[in-house]
């Protein structure tokens, strides 16, 4: 195929990417306790760089201890933590792969919040509980804000200093930019609450203050919305943003400097609509309840996994509602907001099919794809792709087992139908992220 | 930042205080619900002294009650178990207009509605000038239509009868009100014990089938006791205590007097809670505020109403001699012998009711309410009758103890000019003997008790005071007796 779209290379304004998939932000507990890197993390990333991906968009990353969603990632929170970075992306870079950090604050949605988290009460946009699992949190006062605004500022600061090339905001899914954002959380009465241009003010504030000290020069992406869906689960709750909303802050953040916007979905994670696909209920009976006691309603949403009559009742709620398409599920919600702002506009969720990737790709409904769990199941993607492969020989299942894996174990596929049933080779290859170990010193990273 | 607790284990004992507290506030709220709907005790409370006397409870509802439902549909299902047709009515129940019950009977709710005798059921009668006046309903009147037997005997020969099932009592209940899958497993368990209730008492007294039977009015108060509440055995005791209903004015000037027939206590406390246990109250269920309310009334205010017809006073003002002569001893407010036991010898009336009361039933009498202050200690055999006042003695016919004798002007008759056969339960007056009507075998379908001088226990012999005076003076004297 000589005119490929997929491996045109996309030009932000700071940033040439030389195709249009990117790894989508994914992760699992790699790193040591205290957020400090470790080559786990290196392999991991470097896994896709070398299967072929245009731009690495790293795993959350915390620009504070407590705004981690769990221990063992790494954090940004600390000028420390530079030279791992720098290490990271020297790596990554070796594959004529960029690398993007996407600077992360979990406000209340902290699944693990880790023993220096253990007595602290999360900072969010409000006091109220979130939903799913019973998260507890904080209305943030305005000193707290201008101190989360300057984490990531200096989160920015540290991307630039570690040679990455640019950094994405989190402002998707649930966690705190989302919780400013969104009109199902965020019920403050001072000038972050209320009006849309109100509830943004948190976000934009962080863009300029980063603008003002990083520099207009570095790539800065913003990860949003395109709807919140935040009745999905639970009939009740409100449903939040609205693809007119996401529209009005994606041109507020096109006027505040951003250079691209990053389109998912749901105003939680995870969200029957992202990732997109099933939910495998035996799995999640065997990790979340490393959850008990992160939030008060864990355990009874856990008796309902893991006592098998009472599945129905969690079935009903997550599931009432399934999305009628997986692959693509972002892409109308993308294009609507790619037709009103001018910068270039990313599109994730569930993205495997190389000729529907071409195709939304050609008919402009975004201008790259963001790719986790096909990835996941099958590194190469991209290559097989360019090798002139649609679909992977054994794609991905959607089965969201590597989902629920991740508060727990090494992330990987666990899908072991991928592996012919074998178990054992199943988990060798999720171990491979540990190769080669650190002291085997013919195999360090160099 | 050191604390014992991290927010989300604040937030759940925050979280399991509030499920506690919200969770007994359900509780409460669902045990007020079920409190209210199956109230373990809660009678009908009336405020108005005669309401509460004709259909207030007294505590006999909860051992010896009867469901109201249950109640209510016996006469549809076993018409044919009754004297007449009517209902209830058929047994000389007195009902009010606009009362689904007659009086005597009180509702009280045990768990359900149930329906227990009262002191009204025997001390409220019926008075009527002609068959075509309009009954006057007397409190503290002997229940001169009441035939307490036969009503017994209608509810236990319902519960004998193999159509009294709890699945066809439960139809017929239904054909009234509705009842929802709670109340129909309910009135299941109500309608199989209470079948089981009534057989075991109509075991209990079946010995009474073999003595004259009562006739309304009447009743052998203490022979059912015997077996009742002491089990005794009764193969060989062949007593017949059956007497009249008494009046219960007038109980001040009473305080003191030998009360009953044959004046076996003094304590009107006792006569009172020993009534009381006749008409079903048990030592734990007896309502005393209920009964103490009754005895304050009974005290202070009830009296008999006047004679309602002309009185010559002059005959009276002769009569009132005479009375005061020959009788005023023993049966005036005041006499020297009144509330005395006059011993049997003397008085020479029929000795069935003194003798159905022994001395051993008499000390077992003493053992009731044992363990509570109010234990009965004044019982006692006597050996003859006491000499009772004669206030309202116009509405007190029949008389003597056994009410053997229809009308006051018959008493003043030698044994032998008494009537020897008469009429029992017909409540129209008749003012020229002082009495009731008592040669009216029926009216309409409603056939009347007749009472024979010859059965056992229903002699009417005795009390020969003033049998030898002149039709005139006996005249004097009747004449005088209905300004009591």
């Amino acid at each position: 195929m000589e005119h490929d779209i997929i491996f045109e290379p996309l030009s932000f304004r700071n940033l040439v990417v030389k195709n249009r998939i990117f790894r989508s932000n994914i992760s699992g507990r790699f790193d040591n306790y205290d957020g400090s890197g470790t080559y786990a993390r290196i392999n991991w990333e470097e896994k896709f760089a070398r299967g072929g991906v245009g731009a690495i968009l790293s795993s959350f990353v915390p620009v504070s201890i407590h705004g981690r969603i769990m221990p063992n990632y790494a954090t940004i929170h600390s000028d420390d933590r530079v030279p791992f970075w720098r290490e990271l992306g020297r790596r990554i870079h070796e594959y004529d792969c960029k690398f993007i950090l996407q600077l992360s604050h979990s406000g209340h949605q902290q699944d693990i919040g880790g023993v220096e988290n253990l007595f602290r009460m999360p900072l969010s946009s409000t006091n109220r509980t979130e939903s799913l699992n019973g998260f507890l949190g904080r209305s943030m006062s305005r000193e707290e804000i201008r101190q989360t605004v300057h984490d990531f500022v200096q989160g920015a600061r540290r991307a630039r200093e570690a040679g990455l090339d640019g950094i994405e905001l989190h402002g998707a899914n649930g966690y705190l930019i989302t919780q400013f954002l969104s009109s199902a959380v965020n019920d403050r009465q001072d000038e972050y609450g209320g009006p849309v241009e109100n509830r943004a003010r948190f976000v934009l504030e962080i863009v300029r203050e980063i603008r003002r000290v990083v520099g207009s020069d570095f790539h800065l992406q913003v990860k949003m919305n395109g709807i919140d869906l935040g009745n999905k689960v639970f009939p009740w709750e409100p449903q939040g943003n609205t693809i007119e909303d996401s529209i009005k802050i994606a041109r507020l953040l096109e006027q505040a400097g951003v250079d691209a916007l990053h389109i998912s979905a749901g105003n939680s994670f995870p969200h029957p609509f992202n990732p997109p696909g099933t939910f495998p209920m035996d799995w999640a009976a065997k990790t979340y309840d490393i959850m008990v006691t992160s939030g008060i309603y864990v355990f009874q949403r856990y008796l309902l996994l893991r006592y098998r009559p009472l599945r129905p009742i969690f079935a009903f709620f997550w599931s009432r509602n399934p999305s009628p398409i997986i692959e693509g599920i972002n892409v109308e919600a993308a294009h609507e907001i790619k037709r009103h702002v001018a910068i270039p506009v990313l599109c994730t969720g569930g993205f495997q099919t190389a000729s529907f990737i071409r195709r939304i790709l050609a008919e402009g409904f975004c201008d790259a794809v963001s790719i986790a769990r096909s990835l996941v199941a099958n590194n190469d993607l991209v290559h097989m792709f360019r090798a002139g492969k649609n679909l992977p020989d054994k794609p991905c299942t959607y089965c969201n087992k590597c989902l629920v894996n991740a508060i727990k174990n090494p992330l990987g596929c666990y899908e072991v139908s991928r592996f012919d049933g074998d178990y054992e080779r199943m988990i060798g290859e999720v171990m491979s992220v540990f190769a080669p170990s650190p002291f085997s010193s013919s195999q360090q990273p160099s | 930042m050191h604390e014992d607790l991290t927010p989300v284990e604040k937030a759940g004992r925050r979280n399991t205080r509030r499920d506690i507290s919200l969770t007994l506030f359900a509780l409460y709220v669902i045990g007020l619900y079920f409190v209210r709907r199956y109230n373990p005790d809660y009678p009908v409370i009336y405020t108005d002294i005669n309401e509460h006397f004709k259909y207030g409870s007294i505590g006999s509802e909860s051992a010896n009650g009867i469901p109201y439902e249950i109640w209510r549909v016996l006469p549809e299902m076993f018409p044919e178990k009754l004297p007449g047709p009517g209902g209830y009515a058929s047994l000389g129940f007195v009902y009010e207009p606009d009362h689904e019950t007659p009086i005597g009977l009180a509702r009280r709710k045990v768990y359900i509605d149930r329906l227990g005798m009262n002191c009204a059921i025997c001390h409220t009668g019926t008075v009527r000038t002609s068959p075509s006046a309009p009954r006057q309903i007397v409190l503290g009147m002997p229940a001169n239509t009441f035939d307490l037997q036969a009503y017994f005997r209608f509810l236990a020969d319902c519960a004998s009868d193999g159509r009294f099932t709890v699945d066809n009592v439960l139809r017929q209940i239904q054909t009234h009100r509705h009842l929802d899958p709670l109340d129909r497993l309910i009135y299941r368990i109500a309608i199989y014990e209470t079948r089981e209730i009534l057989l075991q008492r109509k075991q209990l007294v079946s010995f009474m089938d073999t003595r004259p039977d009562w006739g309304p009015g009447r009743v052998d108060t203490f022979d059912p006791y015997k077996t009742i509440q002491f089990n005794f055995p009764m193969a060989n005791d062949h007593s017949v205590g059956t007497t009249d209903l008494p009046s219960i004015w007038n109980q001040t000037p009473r305080i003191g007097m030998h009360l009953h027939w044959d004046g076996n206590n003094d304590l009107l406390a006792e006569r009172d809670k020993s009534a009381a246990l006749g008409a079903g109250v048990t030592p734990p269920t007896i309502d005393l505020a209920s009964i103490q309310r009754i005895e304050n009334w009974l005290l202070d205010t009830l009296q008999p109403p006047p004679y309602p017809y002309p009185i010559d006073r002059n005959l009276a003002a002769k009569g009132a001699v005479l009375f005061r002569h020959y009788c005023a001893q023993c049966h005036a407010f005041g006499g020297e012998r009144v509330g005395q036991v006059t011993d049997i010898d003397e008085i020479g009336t029929d000795r069935h009711r003194l003798d159905s009361y022994t001395y051993e039933f008499a000390a077992n009498m003493n053992l009731l309410y044992a363990g509570y202050p109010w234990r009965f200690t004044h019982f006692r055999k006597t050996n003859g009758y006491a000499n009772m006042p004669l206030d309202g003695v116009w509405l007190r016919a029949p008389y003597l103890h056994n009410g053997s004798v229809p009308t006051l002007r018959d008493l003043l008759e030698p044994q032998e000019n008494r009537p020897k056969v008469f009429y029992r339960g017909y409540d129209v007056y008749d003012p020229v003997r002082v009495g009731f009507l008592s040669d009216v075998a029926s009216e309409g379908r409603r056939h009347y008790f007749k009472y024979d001088t010859a059965q056992t226990g229903n002699g009417n012999g005795g009390h020969r005071y003033g049998t030898q005076l002149s039709d005139g003076e006996k005249n004097a004297i009747v004449e005088y007796l209905k300004t009591l």
